[in-house]
C-alpha cells in the first residue's frame, strides 16, 4: 500500500508523525519529506486558543485520494504518500495536517509535499473556526468552490 | 417541495443541528435556493457575517459532486452546502 489518507477526529486521537514515518518508510526511498501544520496562537492581530476543523467527510477522503493520486502522477510513481488532516477541537500546538512522502529523490519528494498541501486547500472541504481567548469565535474566509463563471 | 440542506462550515450559524430544511416552490433549482438562503439570511441572521454566503457557496449533491445553478431539485433531496474552504 502506497497511499493513506484520513480524517481525524482529534479529540478522540491524535495525529502522529512516528505512525507517518513508519508508513513511508522504504528500502526505495532516497528521500524522506515530511511537511506538519500546527494551531497556532495568533491570526491577524487576535489570540487565537484553539481552533475547531469542520469537514465534508467523504468528499474530504475523495479530494485527498485524488489530490495524492495527481501528486504521483506528476511527481514520482513510487512515491508513497501519508496525509492526515485534523477534524474537531484542536487546541493551539495540535497538529492540524501532516503530510509525509517517501520518493526515490528529494526534488520530488519537496514538489509532492508542497503540491499536496496547497491543493488540499484549493480542493478539500474543511473549514476553520478560530477560538480566541476573549470567548469569541470566528468561522475564517476562504477560497469558493462555486464554479468561478457563476460568480458575478 | 422541501429540500434537507446539511450544514458545513459557517453556515452552521443558521441552525442548532447538522441539517435545515427549507420550503421551496415545486421545480426548484439551485439558484432559487440560493435566493431562498439570500432571503432566509437578510430577514434572520442580517448581524451575521453570511451576507455573501448564497452568492460564495457552492452546493454538493448527494454524490458528492459540484452541481451548478441549473440542476433541478427534488422533493426531500439532500443537498450540501460548501462554504468556501480553507483547510490545512
Amino acid at each position: 500500500m502506497s497511499l493513506h489518507a484520513a480524517l481525524v477526529k482529534v479529540e478522540e486521537e491524535k495525529i502522529s508523525s512516528e505512525k507517518a514515518k513508519k508508513f513511508i518508510a522504504s528500502e526505495r526511498n532516497g528521500a524522506e519529506s515530511i511537511f506538519v501544520g500546527k494551531v497556532r496562537n495568533e491570526n491577524d492581530g487576535k489570540k487565537v486558543v484553539a481552533v475547531t476543523y469542520d469537514a465534508h467527510d467523504q468528499a474530504v477522503i475523495k479530494s485527498f485520494q485524488s489530490i495524492c493520486n495527481n501528486a504521483r502522477n506528476k511527481f514520482d510513481k513510487n512515491a508513497k504518500i501519508f496525509l492526515e488532516h485534523a477534524k474537531g477541537y484542536a487546541p493551539v500546538g495540535e497538529i492540524s495536517i501532516l503530510i509525509a512522502v517517501g520518493s526515490g529523490h528529494r526534488d520530488e519528494a519537496f514538489k509532492i509535499c508542497r503540491y499536496i498541501l496547497e491543493e488540499v486547500k484549493h480542493q478539500s472541504p474543511i473549514w476553520k473556526k478560530e477560538h480566541y481567548i476573549d470567548g469569541k469565535d470566528e468561522w475564517l474566509p476562504g477560497h469558493s468552490l462555486r464554479p468561478k463563471k457563476e460568480i458575478k | 417541495m422541501e429540500i434537507q440542506l446539511k450544514l458545513y462550515g459557517s453556515s452552521k450559524i443558521l441552525s442548532d443541528k447538522d441539517i435545515l430544511n427549507i420550503q421551496l416552490p415545486n421545480n426548484s433549482n439551485i439558484r432559487k435556493l440560493r435566493d431562498t438562503l439570500t432571503k432566509i439570511i437578510s430577514e434572520k441572521y442580517s448581524k451575521s457575517n453570511l451576507k455573501n454566503l448564497p452568492k460564495t457557496a457552492a452546493f454538493f449533491s448527494e454524490k458528492d459532486e459540484v452541481i451548478n445553478d441549473s440542476y433541478k431539485l427534488s422533493n426531500k433531496e439532500f443537498i450540501s452546502i460548501i462554504p468556501p474552504i480553507g483547510g490545512g
